[in-house]
């Protein structure tokens, strides 16, 4: 579905990833983990088409309407209603106002947000607004999936609740998935394979594992699958390595 | 009732309210020069005979046309002149020197010029007000376009929005926040330029009355006037805040 080869990533001045590769199966939930500053970020920007590589390309087997980007923040367009936020991705793909806006609330409602349409986003809690973003994304039925660290505000019921959400959408849709994270026990519990991008200046993917645990899953009950605590040893082993150097005595 | 006393409103009424007091008492014990400092009885007593004589409404008229027809003329220009510089670095390169130093400088000193230029009509005062109103609107549009929240810009290419997606969704609601935040501002800039236009040079106005009054060292008219256009720009602010509340309804 993607493959990532030679990929290098500068901002002027240093590269600050180079040698990347990454490839993601069709079908397959990948998350790519990794500490901060390492290029996470910068890889899905890429893919997405926000940013140009210094090298290296990037091959998807789908076109570029059909991929979602939910990032980081909750940033709507302020102006527009809850509706018109999630409808706004229908309209641009010409699919008329009445219908666009009946898709939509049909949306809100699976995010639990019956009701809120006519809401601007200024009027909805955190947990909400995320859910209009993930309702704006999905509506356009992409079949992959990027996402950065999409659920790092909330608090950790409505996390939980959500990623089940998206875990469902996920199966019934047979979406492939990207996702970006910090959090490692979010990152097993949803995901076919992990990822573990090294430090940089010019990180590289350092480690990949394979996460042995059924699919589909409940994010509740992949905690407790045996798979899942020795893989979360490893994982911190890994990211522990990959620490920023730490400072020189003085 | 206790309530009414900590009202703002009640409050700077009444403070209002003593002030007046305090002045008027002060003028009838005679603390106070009359020719200098007539007391509110008499500016009162003169704005009632403005006003029931039929003498000030022509005046009114001259000066509210040329403010709002100013106000017009400077909101599509800045509007025109900020997108163009937006959008052509070009135009941005020509036009950013000129208005950086016009919104340094105090534009009423372009009065004189103007008069000079256009005569005492209507043309030079509307070209004052233009002026003032066109710059300030100018750096709304402008920095509008270039403060753009960048997280939005992405999010709407994410969904597949072009070029015109981007101005019609992101950029122009943007560049509205920014010019209604002037907006009250441009209307008394508006009113600035009107007045001090006709205070230069003009046959009529309230800033013509007002030369007319200090001329003629009339105190009390002249303070009737000060008040007046007080007045006048009060109950414009109003309107153009109720304006600005109804389109950021989203706030
Ligand atoms: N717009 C930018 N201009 C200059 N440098 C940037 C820019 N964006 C990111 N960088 C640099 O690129 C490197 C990678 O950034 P990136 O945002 O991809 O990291 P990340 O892995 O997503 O980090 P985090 O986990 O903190 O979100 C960092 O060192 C960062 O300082
Ligand atoms: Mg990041």
């Amino acid at each position: 579905m993607l493959r990532i080869s030679g990929l290098a990533v500068g901002y002027g001045g240093e590269p600050v990833l180079d040698g990347i590769d990454l490839e993601v199966a069709a079908g397959e939930f990948a998350t790519l983990g990794g500490p901060s500053g390492s290029g996470k970020t910068s890889i899905l920007r890429v893919v997405a088409g926000l940013l140009e590589p210094l090298r290296g390309t990037v091959e998807l087997d789908v076109g570029s309407r059909d991929v979602g980007f939910l990032f980081q923040d909750d940033a709507l367009l302020p102006w527009r209603t809850a509706r018109q936020n999630v409808a706004l991705g229908l309209r641009i793909r010409d699919v008329a106002q009445a219908r666009a806006d009946e898709q939509a609330d049909g949306w809100l409602q699976m995010m639990g947000l019956a009701g809120y349409g006519d809401r601007y986003p200024g009027q909805l809690s955190g947990g909400q607004r995320k859910r209009v973003a993930i309702a704006q994304v999905l509506a356009l039925r992409p079949r992959l999936l990027l996402m950065d660290e999409p659920f790092a505000a909330l608090d950790a019921i409505v996390r939980t609740r959500i990623t089940q959400e998206l875990l469902e959408w996920v199966e019934r849709e047979r979406l492939t998935v990207l996702l970006v994270t910090h959090d490692l026990e979010e990152a097993i519990s949803a995901s076919d394979v992990v990822h573990v991008l090294g430090h940089g200046p010019r990180a590289a993917i350092r480690a990949s594992h394979r996460v042995g645990i059924p699919r589909p899953r409940r994010v509740l009950e992949a905690r407790g699958h045996p798979a899942f605590g020795p893989l979360l040893r490893r994982l911190w082993e890994d990211l522990a390595a990959e620490r920023m150097p730490e400072p020189a005595p003085s | 009732m206790k309530g009414w006393r900590r009202s703002p409103p009640v409050r700077r009424a009444a403070a209002l309210l003593s002030l007046l007091a305090v002045w008027e008492a002060a003028s009838r014990a005679g603390l106070l020069d009359p020719f200098y400092a007539p007391p509110p009885s008499a500016v009162a007593g003169v704005l009632f005979d403005l006003a029931a004589g039929g003498d000030l409404w022509p005046h009114l008229a001259a000066t509210a046309a040329a403010a709002f027809a100013g106000l017009l003329v400077g909101l599509v220009l800045g509007i025109a002149l900020g997108f163009a510089a937006a959008l052509a670095p070009l135009v941005a390169d020509l036009l950013e020197p000129v208005m950086i130093l016009l919104n340094a400088i105090p534009r009423v000193i372009l009065a004189p010029l103007f008069v000079i230029w256009l005569g005492i009509g209507l043309a030079s005062k509307l070209a004052l007000a233009t002026i003032l109103v066109a710059v300030l609107i100018f750096f709304a549009v402008y920095n509008g376009f270039r403060e753009v929240d960048r997280r939005l810009v992405e999010r709407v290419r994410t969904l597949g929005g072009g070029r015109r997606v981007l101005i019609r969704e992101v950029y122009v609601p943007s560049v509205t926040s920014w010019v209604l935040g002037s907006f009250r501002v441009a209307v008394g800039f508006a009113f600035t330029g009107a007045v001090v236009g006709e205070f230069v040079a003009s046959s009529r106005g309230l800033g013509y009355l007002l030369q007319f009054a200090q001329s003629t060292y009339n105190a009390a008219l002249t303070i009737a006037l000060i008040v007046l256009i007080m007045a006048v720009v009060l109950l414009l602010f109003a309107c153009a805040e109720r304006l600005e509340r109804r389109l950021l309804r989203w706030r």
